[in-house]
């Protein structure tokens, strides 16, 4: 999920040829209402979200969330797959 | 090691870290530690100041002048600029975060709560490509 118009993420998903569900939320009232907004860090002062990545298991609940203070940093891909490993089958 | 060599030194050290940093930036042990070229810069400063400290020439001096920028550059966009003010929390372990509906890429709305009951959910929030 991003900001990004849904032109944008498509093409980038066809650049890196990923399968996933790119979803708009291009007011960042989704983000905001996860608490996910990282005030004034985009271009010209304006909000953007801030990085995370969510599992949530069959019935929605949260069991692993990854969040940085750092923008540069992101999860290890190997956490995350562990994470959802995890979840019950 | 004369000043001309340190001098040297000095300037493969940036452009290794600049060029590795880059390079690797897919790789989650070089990415999740940038503090690793803010040292790496601090690293290039000190060998300069070395050259400098044998010989005043001005390569030794732009090299050590080139090694602080990096170092000040680095340390302001690690440490200041990338830093990401903590916010009230909403998403926690064991608890079921809002529901939403957004389009996707083709413009078909998304709801999270569809997937309730169905499958895991793996949710990605990114900056975006501005």
């Amino acid at each position: 999920m991003s900001p990004d118009r849904n032109e944008q993420s498509q093409q980038f998903a066809q650049r890196l040829r990923l399968g996933y569900r790119f979803v708009a939320d291009p007011d960042l009232a989704v983000t905001r209402r996860y608490g996910l907004i990282h005030r004034r860090g985009g271009p010209g002062g304006a909000d953007v979200p801030r990085p995370a990545t969510v599992v949530l298991d069959r019935e929605g609940v949260v069991r692993w969330a990854s969040l940085s203070d750092n923008y540069q940093v992101r999860p290890d891909p190997r956490d995350v797959v562990r994470a959802v490993r995890a979840l019950e089958p | 090691m004369t000043a001309g060599r340190l001098a040297a030194l000095s300037l493969v050290i940036c452009v290794a870290t600049i060029g590795g940093y880059a390079l690797l930036l897919g790789v989650p042990a070089v990415r999740n530690h940038p503090e690793g070229y803010v040292a790496a810069f601090a690293i290039a400063a000190t060998v300069a100041g070395l050259a400098v400290a044998l010989k005043q020439r001005w390569y030794a001096w732009a090299a050590l002048a080139l090694s602080l920028l990096l170092f000040g550059v680095g340390s302001y966009t690690n440490f200041v600029a990338a830093q990401i003010p903590a916010e009230p929390v909403v998403l926690r372990v064991g608890e079921r975060p809002p529901d939403f509906t957004l389009p996707d890429a083709s413009g078909t709305p998304v709801t999270l709560a569809d997937y309730r009951g169905k499958k895991p959910v793996l949710l990605v929030f990114y900056r975006g490509s501005w």
